[in-house]
This record gives C-alpha cells, sequence and structure tokens, in this order.
C-alpha cells in the first residue's frame, strides 16, 4: 500500500444488524480491511419498545456479536477495528449520526458475496471523486482485482467527463492502468441494468444519489440497488457541508 | 448488578432481584443516551413527535367524550372548567418539564418521584399509574364504542344486535385489536399517529372556525341565549375534577423522555406546548357547542354531543367528519395510553419493585409483550364494565396524585440538589409554582363522586402494600 499517494484514508461505516443474525463474510472482511474499518452493530426495535429496555435485555448480546465481527476484521489485516453498537428506532438516523461521528468515507450495504476482487462504479451524478479514488485504490492496493468505471448517460450530466476524471485521480493515487477499465452507455432504467450488470462484478461502489420524493418513498437508489444486486454496495458519502 | 451488598439493606426484592442498570452514569447527549458500557441508544422523536404524543393522547377525551357531560353539569360555564384544568396542567407541567430535563429517561413521572421522595412514594405512584393508565385506555375505548355506535346508526345499521347494544362489543374488538398490534409490532405507528394528529387538528379547527363565527352571529343564525352558570360555581370545580381526564396526556410524553431528540429544549415544549394547543381547543368547543346547542340538549345527546353539534352546522356532511374525526381521536388516545401503560410498567419492573419478568421482550417481535399485556388485559375487564364517568374519574384521580408528587419532588430536588441534578429547563419562581401545582392538583381530588375517590384510595392502599410485602427493601432515593 505504501507505493499509493492516498490523500485521506478513507474510513468503510460496517452497519450490521447484529441481532438479527446478519454477519460479514472472511473475504469481504479482508477486502474491506486495508481502509478503517469501523463496526457498527445495531439493532431495530418497534417505536413502542424503549430502547433502554431492550439494551437492558440484549445488550450484552449485541457487543458479543459485534466484538466477533471485530476479530473478523482484525484477523484479516491486523489493524485495529472501531466498533459501535446502537439501539434505535431508525435505523437510517442512526447510520448517518455514527458516519458522520466518525468521518466515514462510505457506508457498506452488505450482501452475500464470495471472493472479492473486481469493482465496478456506476456513475449516475457528481460524486467526490477524491474521495471515490482514495477508497478504491485502498481497497485494491493489496490484490490483483480490477475496477470498471461505468458512465451512464443521462439529461445534464456528462458521463464521459465523469469517468474521464475518477481514472485520473486513480491513476494519481498510483493504480495501474490496467487495473482500470472505463465505459460509457445509455440506460432506459438505470437502476435495473446496475443490478443486472453487477452479476459480472463483487462489489458495487456508488454516490449517495439524490433526495427525491421517489427515493424517499421507494428506497435511495443504493438501497434498491443493495436490493436487488447480488453485490455488496459501498455508497461514497459527500463532504459533509459546515 | 446490584448497587449494595449484604449489611442491613439488601436492596433486593422479595425474589432477590435488585434495580437494574442503577449507579450506572449514563451519557446523554441531544442524540443518544450511552450507557455505561458504550452501547448507543439512539432518540428518535423529535418536537413533532412530542406534541404528537402529547396532544394525540388528550385531544381524544376532551371533545369527543365531554363537551355534553360536562355542560350537563356546569352549563355554559364548562368552559370555564377546561381552562381550570388547563391551568392546572400548565402548573404540573412546568415542574414536570425541569424533573424531565433533569432525567430524561423513560418512566417519566413514576421515575423522578422514586428519586426524589423515596421507593415507597415510588411504587405507589408506579403502580397507581399503570393502573391509571389503564382506566384512561377503557375510558377512551368506551368512547370509541360509541363514536363507532354512532357511525353504524348514521350508515342505517342500528346500534343493536339482538337487543344488546354494540357500543361494549366495538371497545371490546378494538382493545384486543390495539392491544394484538403493539404485541406484532407496528411500524411506523408513531409516524401515523402523526398524520392522524394533523388530520384530526385541521378538522377541528375547521369545525370550531365555522362554529365560531356562527356563535358570534356572522351567518345570522340565532344563537340560544343561556345563562352562563346556570348550575352556580361549585360545578364548575366538579366538572373540572372530571374533564381533567382531557388533560392527562402531557405527562405522557414524560415517559418516553429517553427517546426523545433534544431533551433539553424539547420536552418541555412537547408538554407546555401541548396543554395550550388542547386547552384552546377545548374552550373553543364548549363555548361553540353551547351556543349552538344549548347545555340541556348537548346533556341529552351523552357522550357524541359533539355530533349533534356537527349536525346542527353543517348537515350529515357535519356529522361524517366528526365521527370520522372521533373515531380517529378515540383510537390515538388509547393507543397512545397502552403504549404509556407499558413503559410504566417496564419503570417499575426494571427497579425491582415488580418481578423483572413483567420488563421481558420478544426478540422476534422486538417488543414488551409482559407489559403490553398487563396494559391490554386488565383494560378489557374495564370496558366490560363501562362505566365511563367513573373511568375517567379515577384514571384522573391516580394521575393528580402523581401531579401533586411531581411538584413535590420538584421542590425536594432544589432544595438539596445531588450533585447530578442538572436540568435544562428550570422552572421560574419554583416555590410558587410547584405550590400551587401541588395544591391543585391535590385539590381536585376532592371534587370528584365519592366512588371513584374510594377506588383511587383503595388502589393507592393496595400499592402501599404491595410495596411493604414485595420489595421493602429496594431503595431508589437519590440514585440515578
Amino acid at each position: 500500500m505504501s507505493d499509493l499517494s492516498i490523500r485521506e484514508p478513507p474510513t468503510v461505516l460496517v452497519p450490521v444488524e447484529v441481532l438479527e443474525g446478519e454477519s460479514i463474510s472472511d473475504s469481504l472482511a479482508a477486502f474491506l480491511a486495508p481502509a478503517n474499518v469501523v463496526v457498527l452493530g445495531y439493532h431495530v426495535l418497534p417505536e413502542q419498545t424503549p430502547t433502554e429496555q431492550a439494551s437492558l435485555q440484549f445488550e450484552d448480546r449485541a457487543r458479543a456479536a459485534v466484538s466477533d465481527l471485530a476479530a473478523v476484521f482484525r484477523a484479516a489485516d491486523g489493524a485495529d477495528v472501531e466498533t459501535r453498537v446502537a439501539f434505535t428506532h431508525d435505523r437510517e438516523q442512526t447510520v448517518e449520526r455514527v458516519a458522520t461521528e466518525v468521518g466515514a468515507t462510505a457506508v457498506l450495504l452488505p450482501n452475500p458475496v464470495g471472493a472479492v476482487s473486481d469493482v465496478v462504479v456506476p456513475f449516475r451524478g457528481a460524486i467526490d471523486a477524491d474521495r471515490l479514488a482514495d477508497l478504491v485504490a485502498t481497497l485494491l492496493a493489496d490484490g490483483e482485482g480490477t475496477v470498471t468505471l461505468w458512465g451512464i448517460e443521462s439529461d445534464g450530466f456528462d458521463a464521459a467527463a465523469t469517468v474521464e476524471r475518477a481514472r485520473s485521480s486513480l491513476r494519481e493515487r498510483g493504480l495501474d492502468a490496467a487495473r482500470i477499465t472505463t465505459e460509457t452507455t445509455a440506460a432506459e432504467s438505470p437502476i435495473r441494468d446496475i443490478v443486472v450488470r453487477s452479476a459480472d462484478f463483487d462489489v458495487i461502489v456508488m454516490g449517495e444519489g439524490d433526495d427525491s420524493l421517489w427515493s424517499a418513498l421507494f428506497g435511495g437508489e443504493n438501497e434498491r440497488v443493495a436490493d436487488g444486486a447480488v453485490a455488496p454496495v459501498l455508497v461514497v458519502r459527500d463532504r459533509e457541508t459546515e | 448488578m446490584g448497587t449494595s451488598r449484604g449489611n442491613g439493606g439488601s436492596n433486593a426484592n422479595r425474589a432477590g432481584e435488585t434495580p437494574v442498570g442503577t449507579g450506572h452514569p449514563e451519557t446523554v447527549t441531544d442524540e443518544t443516551t450511552v450507557t455505561e458500557e458504550g452501547t448507543e441508544l439512539e432518540r428518535s422523536i423529535g418536537l413533532a413527535g412530542g406534541l404528537s404524543i402529547g396532544v394525540g393522547t388528550m385531544i381524544g377525551a376532551g371533545i369527543f367524550v365531554f363537551p355534553g357531560l360536562a355542560a350537563g353539569r356546569a352549563g355554559p360555564a364548562a368552559a370555564g372548567s377546561f381552562t381550570i384544568g388547563a391551568v392546572i396542567a400548565l402548573l404540573v407541567a412546568l415542574p414536570a418539564s425541569e424533573l424531565a430535563t433533569a432525567m430524561p429517561k423513560s418512566g417519566g413521572g413514576y421515575y423522578f418521584i422514586s428519586r426524589a421522595l423515596g421507593a415507597l412514594p415510588g411504587a405507589v405512584v408506579g403502580i397507581s399509574i399503570w393502573l391509571g393508565l389503564v382506566f384512561a385506555t377503557a375510558f377512551y375505548l368506551v368512547g370509541f364504542g360509541n363514536y363507532a355506535a354512532e357511525m353504524l346508526q348514521q350508515a342505517g345499521l342500528g346500534t343493536s344486535i339482538g337487543g344488546i347494544g354494540v357500543i361494549t362489543p366495538l371497545a371490546l374488538v378494538f382493545g384486543v385489536l390495539l392491544t394484538a398490534l403493539n404485541l406484532v409490532g407496528t411500524e411506523n405507528a408513531a409516524k401515523l399517529q402523526n398524520y392522524v394528529v394533523g388530520l384530526l387538528l385541521s378538522i377541528l379547527v375547521a369545525f370550531l372556525g365555522y362554529g365560531g363565527l356562527d356563535a358570534i352571529g356572522v351567518f345570522g343564525t340565532q344563537t340560544t341565549p343561556e345563562a352562563f352558570a346556570p348550575f352556580g360555581v361549585a360545578p364548575v370545580f366538579t366538572t373540572a375534577a372530571l374533564v381533567f381526564t382531557s388533560y392527562l396526556g402531557f405527562a405522557q410524553v414524560a415517559t418516553v423522555a429517553g427517546d426523545i431528540k433534544k431533551p433539553g429544549r424539547n420536552l418541555p415544549l412537547a408538554m407546555v406546548g401541548s396543554v395550550l394547543a388542547v386547552g384552546v381547543l377545548y374552550v373553543a368547543t364548549i363555548f361553540v357547542a353551547t351556543s349552538a346547542m344549548g347545555s340541556a340538549a348537548l346533556r341529552d345527546a351523552g357522550e357524541t354531543a359533539i355530533v349533534s353539534v356537527a349536525d346542527q352546522f353543517l348537515g350529515t356532511a357535519g356529522v361524517v367528519a366528526i365521527l370520522l374525526a372521533g373515531l380517529l381521536a378515540t383510537v390515538s388516545s388509547a393507543n397512545a395510553s397502552i403504549l404509556s401503560t407499558s413503559r410504566a410498567v417496564f419503570a417499575v419492573s426494571k427497579d425491582a419493585l415488580i418481578p423483572a419478568f413483567a420488563s421481558r421482550m420478544n426478540l422476534r417481535y422486538g417488543t414488551p409483550h409482559v407489559a403490553l399485556a398487563m396494559a391490554g388485559g386488565p383494560v378489557l375487564v374495564l370496558v366490560a364494565l363501562g362505566e365511563t364517568e367513573v373511568l375517567a374519574e379515577v384514571a384522573s384521580f391516580l394521575h393528580l396524585v402523581m401531579y401533586g408528587l411531581m411538584c413535590v419532588a420538584l421542590v425536594a430536588m432544589r432544595r438539596n440538589e445531588p450533585e447530578w441534578y442538572d436540568p435544562d429547563f428550570r422552572v421560574p419562581a419554583y416555590p410558587l409554582v410547584a405550590g400551587l401545582g401541588a395544591l391543585a392538583s391535590f385539590g381536585l381530588i376532592f371534587f370528584m363522586q365519592l366512588a371513584s375517590q374510594v377506588i383511587g384510595v383503595v388502589i393507592m392502599i393496595a400499592a402501599a402494600g404491595w410495596y411493604k410485602y414485595y420489595a421493602s427493601d429496594v431503595t431508589l432515593k437519590g440514585v440515578l
């Protein structure tokens, strides 16, 4: 990793619904471990249940499960892993709050995955190119995996230019040109296309997307991709604007 | 997990359980409570949610059940009764706000009293507030039954099947339904509650606005001239004691204090704000209703008097709108009270005043099933009895005892402030406010029917007896 020039070491927030038996596979942990990993074990309660009541009964179980997960990451990389445990009525609110507190570059939406090497980055709008490059370069540094930068054209979005900017950012970090593929296509229904193509890759890296009414009703683009795709999704967060 | 071992006070109850989590400092932030082990408990209810809990709990009774009963007793001066109720509620809401910002935890009034005054008063309040909420819930459900029956009648289906009234069966069915829904976990229940309360307020403001203009003669309808207090002054106070049930909601905001974002700001605003909002609506309702129909006609119309008022103003469309609003309001009050009951049970169980079993929850649905059953079960028994006025008054009695003691708790805290006592909101002129609040709360009790007073006292004595029997070694005073 030392031969890369990372500007800002990326931090990945890994929210896991531990008491529901959700987990992270060893291979995904190994893939993410080069980044600073924060494991957030959370449990969502119905509104009629006080979080305090749940914590009295299940705190120890949740903490043990999160420690086990942290051990998986530690085994993969040797570096220490920060852990957080939260009981909440609102998953979004908790993930967003912790992501802000730890200054997360990206948040993981887990999906089961086997061996992890190849990354696809579908571009549908503006994304923080520096954060993206730091993240992808850090994660790919030690392996042989490739990254495919895939611009999806739409009105008012210059897909080709965005892809090119991302490619050069990755090159600046020192990622081998042979491991970067770029392409630009038009798409009728981008979310479905991303879901379909995700079968060819191991991990999807995306921007946060917009906060439209549609996403408020049916879940954000990222959630819809994560629901449909077989691969885990890393959502690159926009920088906080003060 | 015990806070003391051996040597005299074992701090354990008869089953050997000790208060859980006491003596472990928690860190309260605007967004979370952090336990000693570092686990974060997210605060997810904002100001709107807090107001909606307060208003949603209260509004069911004051407008949709009481106008007929109150006007029948006190005449148009029932507006004065509702005003007295609002003033008392405010005098209690201020001390409750200070205590809640100092101890933003689940449990509300019970928690403050047990910490400020000790385990015995705490146990009496904790157990009687559980039953007080049970009485209140039963009262709301009977109100719901009345509205549902009225709706059936409007639809031309009649209100009795084979000579048996449908009010109680409807109330029972809905009581079972609400408890079951809460048991299996209703997603977004709170958001739904927000919309229900919003819709309700819109209907009411439109209705009262129209009725108010009509009452002062804008639309040229003749208003009924009537003496303001045809039955004298005393009924104004006895009626205030009765209708105080319609203010039993602001303290429910404190029972969810552990879930409120920015508790230092939002708890006082939600409690005081919801009292003011419903107080204005109640007084306006009585004014409009008595102007439209006269108190004798209102009394005859009984629990659904407001429907007759709507009929007077707007005909069938008004009736349907108000019936719908009444159904929503009584359901939301009943639902909010069931939830508060379950939290009240949790709070006393956590402190080992009742068996820890009561605060168990199941992981499958994530709901506190035992506490919910302890809320829903007794409610059904009371609904079956169906005595609206007694239900309302016993609920008021038990709440008033808690309110009075909260004021006493504030004085106790202020006179000897523990090191951890650091409320974000401090009541101005606290001895005056808390003193008046306590006097008024205890005073109202004396205006109730004898039956309600007897039932209330019996419940309190039973609670004290239970404490002596089961948990007399448990000490809670001053421990966080």
